[in-house]
């Protein structure tokens, strides 16, 4: 009888797919960081290399261990821990310890992302808790042992790493050391990833362009920061001094705004609760310059706003289709229905 | 020329080249035919014949008489040999009447009649009793579709053919213009709509011509051109499109005053109306990157789709052999579908006959096949920004993979019509349907439960 003796694949529709994959998504965004990681080597040099083959390295490890114990399958393919490594390494400042680094790492990849369930079920963003975690738990360790102490030993002295960063300088009013353009194109100073708003602003564009992100997160923040840095105390004079700009391209807002706040697993998947959450962060970066010193205000802002996500979500779900009534109804696009000829 | 459309939705590859300029033809017939007693929503039919009964083409041989339901007819003259569970296109059996087809076939004759001095009942009644359902898949009897419980101002005939590789409908338009149209007003008189609107996708800008010089100068007639986006031909977005009406969800389009009929069911309608023909027969796509020889097809109904698949050169590479037996290399086919790409259902086996809502018949080399494994959501909302329905595709993948049906529902379950977008897009490769249909029998279940 024909038909029978067939191997034919049974599933179900639709027949289908769209190109996309998750490597294929992971590897943009590992493209729109290549500008600024190039930056970065071309400022700090070996301090960079190692920093992100260290971040990437043990990152890529930590994946493998925890998969391991946990007896999952391994997911490395989906390179989601290339890109938490070189996010982490460009939150990091030169001369960061390697312990530091491996440390920052394990938070990130083992306890932020594989402990609460691998990719899809971590809340927070792994980079930004691997980075906070080093940050709070610095004070502890630091002075403790003589192995920690800073890469300094191994290089030899970099000038541009001792430099004030570019938020300190506007802390202090001490704008002159720094011009806007010299930010905007490359400088040296705070994180690897803080060393070029050029080039970040390029990364985050290929990103719109390929569809891996949408605009309201980066322009609803990036938005809310420019409004508050020039309506906080006199606008003609912060505006004269370029002050909104200088509160955009220093301390990590772009990197945040475009890689971090964008991050599909740990942001809104509404559109509303996309802008509400892009706002919140504008707000609380601003009130942590304010208020505390040039912290990573960026990253705690972030990271507490990660936490409301699935509150934002079920609170800004649209209506249905069909479940509002329509504005305006089209014309029915016919002729009279009484007929002149006859 | 104003291009109307919907909200979100996809642009999907179109894939049509392989068969969109093969004018339609037939082929050889069957030696036997299957003919299921139910091919619509709706209640069975009973068997009307028995086994040994001689039958003649266009002959009734299944009814229910359920308003919901339509009859079926034998779409050969044949000696019935059986009248049993035979399995259909979704995998479960279905009781049908087994045909076993003459050599000699008696051309049938049709009687003309002029449709356009019938009545409004006896347009009706012609529908139903030819048998008539929705063509374009979803198959719901249209004498019940016509008579809706409010008025109707607006006939809309779904001309989009949004799935991609599927031809049939746009090689209709060109051919059949004047019995789609004539079909068109025969569909209107019967729930007096004032207005037809033929709504085509612009990818086909010659049908558009066409149907443009047929209805010159007629009043209440009108061609809208819209986007080439999928899903353009689901009866919502296509009424959200062409009128900017949205039917509210749990709902039917004659909710907004409208009716949804599709070309090939318009077609039908004329023939039931002018000839008093019994939809016995349909044109399908037979087509896909495996098929030796693509083409638009007038088939039989009932007839396998092997047969078919044989009858046009089988399998690209791997003609039928010296005993004319269909052969299917699995390294040259590596999936049949039944219906279009996105919505149709893949075939185990091949003795699966064609019935009133086969639109294609697709065949897939391996490398068209999708892969199977997904991984976890990684909520990066694709999903929500393609929904035509608005829903929230993550959100009800989430919870139902957890078992958690309520909450499956919650985010829009049993709204969704299963137009497989989000599956489409996802970079997870979530089976979100999947999900969906799960939900939907879960959700039913615990009503009648309660
Ligand atoms: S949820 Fe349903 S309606 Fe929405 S895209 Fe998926 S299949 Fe289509
Ligand atoms: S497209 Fe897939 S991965 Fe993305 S949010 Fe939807 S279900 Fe999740």
């Amino acid at each position: 009888m024909p038909g029978q003796d067939i191997q034919l694949a049974i599933s179900s529709s639709p027949h289908l797919r769209s190109q996309e994959t998750v490597p294929s998504a992971m590897k943009d965004v590992l493209i729109a960081l290549l500008p600024v990681t190039l930056v970065s080597i071309y400022m700090y040099r070996f301090y960079a290399v190692f920093l992100i083959a260290v971040c990437m390295i043990s990152a890529v490890l930590f994946e493998l261990l925890f998969r391991k114990v946990m007896k999952k399958q391994a997911t490395l393919y989906d390179c989601s821990a290339l890109v938490t490594g070189l996010l982490l390494a460009l939150c990091l400042r030169p001369g960061t310890s390697w312990w530091t680094a491996v440390l920052a790492a394990f938070f990130a990849v083992g306890i932020a992302k594989e402990l609460m369930g691998g990719l899809g079920w971590n809340r927070f963003n792994p980079a930004l808790f691997g980075l906070v975690a080093v940050t709070l738990l610095a004070p502890l360790y630091v002075g403790a042992n003589p192995s920690f102490a800073p890469l300094r030993q191994y290089f030899g002295p970099l000038d541009v790493i001792t430099q004030a960063t570019p938020l300190a300088l506007i802390k202090q009013g001490a704008f002159e050391q720094l011009s806007l353009s010299q930010m905007l194109i490359a400088s040296p100073g705070g994180a690897l990833g803080e060393t070029s708003a050029l080039a970040l602003i390029i990364g985050g564009a290929y990103l719109l362009y390929k569809k891996q992100i949408r605009w309201h997160i980066p322009v609803s923040m990036i938005g809310t920061i420019l409004v508050i840095a020039t309506f906080w105390g006199n606008p003609l004079a912060n505006i004269a001094a370029g002050i909104p700009l200088y509160h955009i391209f220093a301390g990590g807002v772009l990197l945040g705004a475009f890689f971090m706040a964008t991050d599909w697993v740990t942001s809104p998947v509404t559109t509303k609760g996309q802008v509400i959450f892009g706002i919140a962060i504008g707000v609380l970066v601003m009130l942590f310059r304010k208020a505390l010193g040039p912290t990573e205000g960026v990253a705690f802002s972030i990271l507490i706003m990660n936490a409301f996500v699935p509150m934002i979500d079920r609170l800004t779900r649209r209506p249905k289709f069909g479940e509002l009534p329509v504005k305006k109804e089209a014309v029915v696009p016919t002729k009279p229905s009484v007929s002149k000829s006859t | 020329m104003s291009v109307k459309t919907f909200e979100r939705g996809v642009f999907l590859p179109h894939y049509k080249e392989f068969s969109e300029g093969e004018p339609i033809s037939t082929i050889a017939l069957p030696q036997e035919v299957i003919i299921p007693l139910q091919q619509h929503i709706g209640a069975p039919g009973q068997a009307l014949v028995s086994v040994g009964d001689k039958v003649k083409a266009g002959q009734k041989i299944g009814e229910s008489s359920a308003f919901v339901s339509a009859p079926v007819h034998a779409s050969l003259d044949g000696t019935v040999t059986a009248i049993e569970p035979r399995p259909s296109f979704t995998g479960d059996k279905v009781e049908s009447v087994v045909i076993a087809v003459d050599m000699e076939q008696k051309e049938p004759q049709w009687p003309e009649r002029d449709h356009t001095a019938l009545s409004k009942d006896e347009i009706k009644a012609a529908i139903k009793e030819a048998g008539i359902v929705g063509m374009g898949g979803a198959a719901f009897p249209t004498h019940v579709k016509l008579s809706p419980p409010r008025p109707i101002d607006t006939i809309i005939i779904n001309a989009c053919e949004c799935e991609p590789f599927l031809t049939c409908d746009h090689r209709m338009m060109l051919e059949r213009t004047s019995d789609l149209v004539e079909g068109a007003k025969l569909i209107a008189k019967v729930v007096d709509a004032p207005n037809v609107i033929f709504g085509v996708e612009i990818n086909k800008p010659d049908a558009i011509e066409a149907l443009q010089n047929k209805i010159a100068g007629e009043n209440g007639l009108s061609v809208v051109s819209l986007e080439v986006k999928y899903p353009q031909g689901s009866e919502k977005q296509l009424i959200k499109a062409t009128l900017n009406r949205e039917v509210p969800p749990g709902k039917l389009p004659l909710e907004v005053g409208v009716v949804v009929q599709n070309v090939a069911t318009a077609i039908a309608v004329y023939e039931a109306c002018h000839l008093s023909k019994p939809l016995i027969e349909r044109v399908l796509t037979l087509t896909g990157d495996a098929a030796a020889n693509p083409g638009n097809l007038k088939v039989k109904l009932g007839t396998p789709i092997s047969h078919v698949i044989k009858e046009r050169g089988g399998v690209k590479g791997a003609p039928p052999d010296a005993k004319d037996e269909l052969q299917m290399p699995p390294h040259l086919v590596g999936k049949v579908i039944m219906g279009g790409p996105m919505t149709g259902w893949a075939q185990s086996h091949l003795n699966v006959p064609v019935i009133k809502g086969t639109s294609g018949i697709l065949l897939f080399s391996p490398a068209m096949v999708v892969e199977s494994e997904h991984t976890d959501c990684v909520r990066c909302a694709k999903c929500v920004d393609h929904c035509p329905m608005f829903l929230y595709p993550n959100y009800i993948g989430l919870y139902a993979e957890m078992g958690n049906f309520d909450e499956a529902a919650e985010w829009g379950a049993m709204d969704c019509f299963e137009c497989g977008i989000c599956v489409y897009v996802c970079p997870a490769n979530r089976p979100i349907v999947q999900f969906v249909r799960q939900t939907k029998k879960e959700i039913a279940a615990a009503k009648a439960a309660k």
